[in-house]
């Protein structure tokens, strides 16, 4: 019994600690010690979640913030990623992008915001154009990496069997970059949603991020949680499943992980 | 006797310097921000887009010097940067013994990891309406963000730095008797700093992030504020003046904390 | 009596994730004599190593009795210390304070530590290297300042494991002269731990032979070479005559290897 104690000891004492917090959160507020009308309570706030999720505005938040966060990580893949393997075989490409992205990356996009508003106005093209920039610096810059630091052993093995520079490109520096590229995507997964809710917050007319604006500015702190729960929520799978696409590359790696 | 000076210290020669491939680099990093600049001034002045939206770099070189000098720009770069380092040293404080503890303790980690990793991974920024319920519209909501927004990133790396301490030297310090306490000061706290000093340049930069996005949500000055009068005046030269200064501040601390990570890489091998 | 005695000692490890237990040394008895130089020979996955460290009181001992000087070993003490393979010097210290590691360690308290470090540094002639980082030094030198670390602290018996096993051929030998040559001094104790044949011969009054599954030890030689030894015994017929009957040993393991997970 002990035994299954200790080897289970990270499950129970993980559960038991939320537990926890749910029951210390529900208590200060029974015992009066702080006003509900600031932190709420988990009882109200399952309760609202509930009734959220059957008028559909969950769906209707969690789907609009999910759109635009698809179509900003769309973008910075394939921009990110273009640009990382035309900068990462031509030094020449590189050279010339490198200031624009150091600039981008000590610059946080979001001070370029009200910029985007008169560009584009409030919506989804902000909130797209914020979290794209977001999600771009590490995909392009690991990209960057992955293709430049290409095994060399293996460029002169190819080389010796008559490999042709494109052939190198396509056979041996594409797919032995797809590891730390995944890598680059896993962070760019993150930085896209924070990207997206952050935009939503200021500007946008559904969401999550939209949606804690609102329920802030009505003082509606039940409600504000049910959003902030479901990001926490939303940021958790969306890593978990990148973590399970990086095990699924991890037999890529041509040297063992440290 | 064997000849003992036989084998030279290997110290790191840098590869040998590609002189003409350096230089051709930097000619080109060059010329391209210089093409980009020049398309910026010319574009609006042949009417290919609206310069009221766009401005040019001679309007923003014009406006950088106005803001400097009437604009009460020091007033707002003084209130921003409290914020930023106040949250950033809370943040410090609480973090590191925190990450230092749950580095050291199985039980204090499968207790507060949990919870630890949601917000992590979270964005905390989400957390602002919230804070400025809180805490009212003034800078307390700003430091709270900067704080949230710097601490995890902290936590999580001084603890994975406490927990990838090297094996054999903890052996060989217990070899000559260490104490918990020895490894622990010896060992374990040097071992950690490179990946401590990781952690608070991500911090650097979620804490800038947080000053900027705190005081743009609402404000009453800071440079955030001042971004945001300037974008709904559409004084897009000033508002850009501003968002450079952001830029610069983030940049220079960035560097900062990358010229202590060399330091302290000093002595490590490159592997 | 002898300095260390090992009486039927048993050592196993738990293995990671399932039941049971791995035994790395199977009721081994073993007898080294104060001032005796002694060498462990085998192939990975002996025990070897874990022997060593056994007596240097860093592995738990399952079964059976280890006494240095009739008390038993519970942990490491003052009168052992260990030269270990590679990558035991702490990368942010310099040379000298690695070796002002151990005597901090150890409490010392007698003299200027950096003064009886330094001594021992000329020792191993790293004298013009106080200063330097291990990155910056060479595998060779580098394993000098482990010696001038283990020694410096005084030990009653030097335990060394596979000191010069990440060393290449030529660098090995200068390091084995080198090792004898500082141990001629004051002759302690010394516990050998290779893998190498030749360098467990030359440097051994005492060869201790050990095979695996689970590790136990087949043979004890006694090396009957003059000291100082020197580069040409290696081709003396006598030695010859040891390492053949070392390579038979050995050969009749590997015979009989299989799969085993490497103890560590």
């Amino acid at each position: 019994m002990t035994r299954f104690l200790r080897s289970r000891q990270t499950l129970i004492l993980g559960t038991l600690s939320m537990l926890g917090i749910l029951a210390m959160w529900q208590l200060s507020v029974s015992l009066g010690l702080i006003n509900p009308f600031f932190v709420s309570t988990p009882s109200l706030v399952a309760q609202e979640f509930w009734v959220q999720f059957q008028n559909g505005d969950t769906m209707r938040d969690v789907s609009a913030t999910l759109y635009s966060f698809v179509l900003a990580l769309g973008l910075a893949t394939g921009v990110g990623i273009g640009l990382g393997v035309l900068a990462g075989w031509y030094r020449d490409v590189e050279s010339a992008l490198e200031p624009f992205i150091w600039f981008k990356y000590s610059a946080p996009t979001v001070a370029f915001y009200p910029l985007f508003i008169a560009w584009l106005g409030y919506g989804t093209p902000t909130i797209v154009a914020i979290a794209f920039l977001f999600a771009l610096t590490p995909i392009y810059a690991n990209t960057l990496a992955g293709i430049k630091n290409v095994d060399r052993d293996l460029v002169r093995a190819a080389t010796s069997f008559g490999a042709r520079p494109w052939d190198i490109f396509l056979r041996v520096a594409l797919p032995g970059s797809v590891p730390i590229v995944v890598a680059g995507l896993q962070l760019g997964v993150g930085r896209a949603l924070t990207g997206v809710v952050v935009a939503e917050l200021f500007g946008g007319n559904a969401g999550l991020g939209y949606s804690i604006n609102y329920y802030a500015q009505h003082l509606q702190t039940t409600k504000m949680m049910v959003s902030i729960v479901i990001i926490i929520l939303l940021g958790v799978a969306l890593t978990q499943a990148l973590a399970f696409l990086e095990s699924k590359t991890d037999a890529w790696r041509v040297t063992p992980k440290k | 006797m064997v000849a003992v000076a036989a084998t030279a210290p290997q110290k790191r020669v840098p590869e040998p310097a590609r002189l003409g491939a350096g230089a051709r680099s930097s000619v080109i990093g060059f010329c391209s921000v210089a093409a980009f600049l020049i398309l910026w001034q010319v574009a609006p002045e042949m009417g290919w887009v609206n310069g009221r939206f766009t401005s040019q770099p001679s309007e923003v070189a014009r406006a950088a010097v106005e803001v400097f000098r009437t604009d009460n720009f020091l007033h707002h770069a003084r209130i921003s940067l409290t914020e930023f380092f106040l949250g950033f040293a809370l943040a410090l404080v609480v973090s590191v013994p925190l990450g230092v503890l749950l580095g050291n303790s199985r039980l204090a980690r499968d207790i507060i990891n949990p919870p630890l990793m949601a917000l992590y991974i979270a964005p905390t920024l989400i957390l602002l309406p919230i804070m400025t319920i809180w805490l009212g519209i003034g800078m307390a909501s700003k430091v709270a963000v900067v704080f949230l927004g710097a601490i995890f990133p902290i936590i999580v790396n001084t603890m994975a730095g406490m927990r990838e301490a090297d094996a054999k030297l903890v052996r060989a310090a217990q070899s000559f008797g260490a104490t918990r306490m020895d490894i622990f000061r010896h060992i374990l706290l040097p071992g950690s700093l490179p990946s401590l000093l990781a952690g608070i340049r991500l911090a650097v930069g979620r804490a800038v992030l947080g000053v900027v996005v705190g005081e743009l949500y609402v404000s009453q000055a800071g440079i955030g504020h001042q971004l945001v009068v300037y974008g709904s005046s559409m004084r897009v030269d000033r508002l850009l003046v501003y968002a450079l200064v952001v830029s610069v501040f983030g940049y220079a601390m960035t560097t900062l904390v990358r010229v202590l990570e060399g330091r302290v890489r000093n002595w490590r091998p490159e592997t | 009596m002898a300095q260390i005695e090992v009486r039927n000692l048993s050592i196993e490890y738990r293995l990671p994730k399932g039941e049971g237990t791995f035994t790395a040394v199977d009721s081994v008895s073993l007898d080294i004599e104060a001032g005796e130089f002694v060498t462990i020979v085998g192939s990975s996955g002996c025990g070897k190593s874990t022997l060593l460290l056994a007596i240097a009181g860093l592995v738990p001992i399952a079964d059976g009795t280890l006494t240095i000087d009739g008390d038993a070993v519970e942990g490491p003490g003052p009168n052992r210390s260990v030269v270990f393979q590679e990558a035991s010097l702490l990368p942010w210290k310099t040379v000298l304070g690695n070796v002002r590691f151990g005597l901090e360690m150890r409490r010392w308290r007698q003299g200027d530590l950096s003064k009886r470090a330094m001594q021992y540094i000329n020792l191993v002639g790293l004298g013009s290297f106080a200063d330097y980082h291990p990155h910056q030094l060479s595998g060779g030198m580098r394993q000098r300042v482990n010696i001038a670390r283990a020694l410096a602290v005084d030990p009653a018996v030097l335990l060394m494991d596979e000191p010069f096993g990440a060393l290449d051929a030529q660098t090995r030998e200068v390091m084995g002269d080198e090792l004898l040559r500082i141990w001629e001094r004051d002759r302690k104790t010394a516990l050998f731990v290779t893998h190498d044949i030749d360098e467990a011969i030359f440097l051994a009054d005492k060869v201790v032979v050990m095979g695996r599954n689970p590790g136990h030890i087949k043979d004890v030689i006694k090396v009957d070479l003059p000291r100082p030894r020197r580069g040409e015994m290696l081709d003396s017929d006598a030695f010859a005559e040891y390492r053949r009957r070392l390579r038979a040993h050995l050969a009749a393991d590997m015979a009989t290897m299989h799969l085993v997970r490497e103890a560590v």
